[in-house]
């Protein structure tokens, strides 16, 4: 019994040992065990390797050690299960499982309740729900890894961005639909924006925040686009914000677009990009007048042929500052608007059209009026009465050449247009229209004749006035 | 005024009577507002011209303010027309407007002595060959301005008889003979009423309804004449 009792306090004893030895040696060398590992450790070359036959470098750098955030541990801290007197010999399936152990470690300084404070961390605490390990050396590097406050954590905001947005993770909202959060890194390289770092445009994220923010849906999302857009291109803002778009959406039109919908995000090209792209970004939303457009004689010579005086969308509705079709400055500004190409005889000489077409309709009754109306607009703070313009007799996006087409037919119509506005025209009345021709001794020869009559006479008619007056005074002088 | 009880205190002689004192003011009333209103819309294009406007309230205004001044135009022309008329054929007022072949011979008389080709200037008589010339240009003028206002103001009723294209031929001669008259009394109307070193500062008669004798002397010698001989003859006409 007696010896029973010797032989269990001896091994008791002899347990204690390894503590002991260890607890000594710690005394012994707890400033120098760093220096004691790293003698080894510092060598390049030292490898490892798993149970299913990677390789795995035991190689530190002491130099990065010293500058990472763990330089003030001493290696036992954290790999407390070894010592200057016991360097177990572990044997791991592979590198996953390796990880797994030892960012368990990283657990014990860093709690979880801590790391949850950072959104990033969000999706590999979900992961870990569904059965996923948390493996801290995925991101942070445990020898080389430096403060994240001020620190470069990586190369460049792209790899550590990148880090995470080029994996197939999500972000959900609370209305249920998640989407990706993958970034196509080769997007961003073609896009004008290659030269910015992620963090100017989504400038409440940084390398030590990354904000958790709530979206009901993500509509709501795309539209925090306009926010972000702004801190450079406030010009554009300040223009989409007078705009129908703007309007709309702060009207609960949460459909009407914003920049990212016409520009796209990461990809975002140049603004002189193919004219065609640019008719395609407004059919997304406007299919009905682009089927019309695309039929008509600016779309068809467009789509077909590429021709680049034609207009497109925003050459008459303007790009950000765009305004209601049925607004009145929108309606009374397009014959300036049509007169940009149709007053241009370079451009109409192309195609042998006249350039009479504006200055005829400007001096009729319908410019006449319309332009008193945009003058007096302004100053009796007056709105424009709806005067016909070009497109009110021409049509707007469905608009065809008149080459070809019978006269008759053209008048046909044109009454219908006039009959529009002045409901008891009859067929005698759209022939008070010159066809946008001035007066010509073979198409109207009656005012012709009138119109210079007029002009001879009001010369005559001046000239023997002044002529009576001068005589006038003459008399008067030589009487004197 | 064809009779020498119509000499008043300052022996001034009656040239008007209130009739024609008052058409003239409407005339004058009527071509003013009919020029502001009317004027800018043929000049839309100048800053002065939308001034214009915007004083009568904008362009919409001005067309309702031009069309009814208008209707008191034609009423005026109308009336004028119909009175002389009745006047000349009825009541015998003497047609001292007509044109005759002795005012184109006065204003070529006119223009030689202006010249010093003759020693006197012509012998005028009730009206001189310059105001029966602003009056008939005044008054057929005014008749096309009516024509053309009227197919203007109503082109849909218009172009239910008549080919569309009476539109804006009656556009071209609205604004050529706006233009047309405007000129000619800015100019010799003007001048001759108010400027002319004959008359200057203003020729009052219009308004006043006496002449005086010197410049009745001057300017109408004739019509003195006739004055005269007419006393003599104690007859009593009406004027025109």
């Amino acid at each position: 019994m007696i010896v029973l009792i010797f032989i269990i306090q001896i091994a008791m004893l002899l347990c204690l040992i390894p503590y002991v030895s260890v607890s000594t040696a710690q005394n012994v060398s707890e400033k120098e065990i760093n220096k004691y590992c790293l003698s080894c450790h510092q060598k390049k070359g030292s490898v490892k390797k798993f149970l299913e036959g990677d390789p795995f470098s035991v190689y530190i750098n002491p130099q990065a050690f010293e500058k990472s955030v763990h330089r003030s541990l001493t290696c036992t801290e954290c790999h407390q299960e070894f010592s200057d007197k016991n360097h177990p010999d572990r044997v791991f399936r592979n590198k996953l499982q390796y990880s797994i152990k030892e960012s368990q470690k990283c657990l014990q300084c860093h709690p979880k309740r801590v790391i949850r404070t950072r959104p990033v961390h969000e999706e590999i605490f979900k992961k870990e729900k569904q059965g996923g390990a948390t493996v801290c050396t995925h991101c942070h590097s445990p020898h080389a890894g430096t403060r994240i406050t001020g620190g470069t954590v990586s190369t460049s905001e792209e790899l550590y961005c990148m880090k995470c947005h080029s994996k197939d993770n999500t972000m959900k909202f609370t209305a249920g639909k998640t989407i990706s959060t993958k970034v196509n890194v080769d997007s961003i390289r073609n896009s004008v924006h290659r030269n910015i770092g992620c963090s100017d445009c989504h400038f409440n994220f940084t390398a030590e925040d990354h904000p958790r923010r709530r979206f009901r849906a993500e509509r709501e999302y795309r539209l925090s686009s306009f926010e972000i857009c702004r801190r450079c291109h406030n010009d554009k803002y300040s223009q989409v914000s007078n705009s129908i778009h703007y309007s709309m959406i702060s009207s609960g039109k949460l459909n009407a677009p914003t920049c990212v919908d016409c520009h796209g995000g990461h990809e975002i090209t140049t603004a002189g990009r193919s004219r065609i792209s640019m008719v395609k970004t407004c059919e997304k939303c406007h299919s009905k007048p682009y089927e019309l457009y695309a039929k008509s004689v600016h779309g068809s010579a467009l789509l077909s042929k590429n021709n680049k005086d034609t207009p497109v969308c925003v050459d008459c509705h303007s790009s950000h500052s765009i305004k209601a079709a049925s607004a009145s400055d929108f309606h009374d500004n397009i014959p300036q608007n049509c007169g940009i190409c149709h007053a241009d005889k370079k451009l109409m000489g192309k195609y042998g059209l006249s350039t009479d077409v504006v200055k005829t309709y400007l001096s009729d009754f319908h410019g006449v009026t319309l332009e008193l109306h945009r003058k007096e607009g302004q100053k009796l703070n007056k709105k424009s009465s709806q005067i016909a313009v070009c497109t009110d007799c021409h049509g707007s996006h469905e608009i065809m050449p008149y080459s070809g087409v019978d006269m008759q037919i053209i008048k046909s119509r044109l009454l219908k247009r006039c009959q529009t506005c002045h409901a008891e025209a009859t067929e005698n009345f759209p022939d008070a229209w010159l066809s946008h021709y001035k007066p010509s001794f073979a198409a109207t020869p009656v005012l012709f004749i009138i119109e210079w009559f007029y002009k001879i006479l009001l010369v005559i008619i001046v000239l023997g006035l002044l002529f009576q007056i001068l005589l006038d005074i003459w008399r008067h002088i030589r009487n004197r | 005024m064809t009779s020498p009880e119509q000499i008043d205190n300052m022996g001034n002689i009656k040239r008007f009577n209130a009739y024609r004192i008052i058409e003239h003011y409407a005339l004058i009333i009527l071509f003013v507002i009919l020029a502001l209103t009317g004027l800018p819309q043929k000049f839309y294009f100048l800053k002065i011209s939308q001034s214009i406007l915007v004083l009568f309230g904008g362009i919409d205004n001005a067309r309702v303010i031009h069309h009814f001044a208008a209707i008191f135009f034609t009423i005026l022309i109308v009336q004028h027309i119909l009175a002389n008329f009745i006047g000349i054929v009825f009541l015998q007022w003497r047609p001292s407007m007509l044109i005759a072949y002795k005012d184109f011979h006065d204003s070529v008389h006119n223009v030689r002595y202006c010249l010093g080709l003759v020693e006197q200037p012509a012998m005028c008589g009730r009206y001189t060959y310059k105001e029966k010339g602003i009056y008939w240009l005044t008054l057929t003028g005014g008749l096309q301005m009516m024509l053309t206002g009227f197919v203007l103001w109503f082109p849909i009723t218009v172009t239910n008889y008549i080919h569309g294209q009476v539109i804006p031929i009656a556009k071209t001669i609205h604004s050529s003979e706006a233009m047309l008259l405007f000129l000619l009394i800015v100019t010799w109307h003007i001048y001759d009423s108010v400027f002319s070193p004959d008359v200057f500062p203003l020729n009052k008669s219009i308004f006043t309804g006496y002449i005086t004798k010197k410049q009745m002397q001057k300017l109408h010698p004739l019509e003195l004449l006739r004055q005269k001989e007419d006393a003599q003859e104690g007859e009593e006409k009406t004027e025109t």
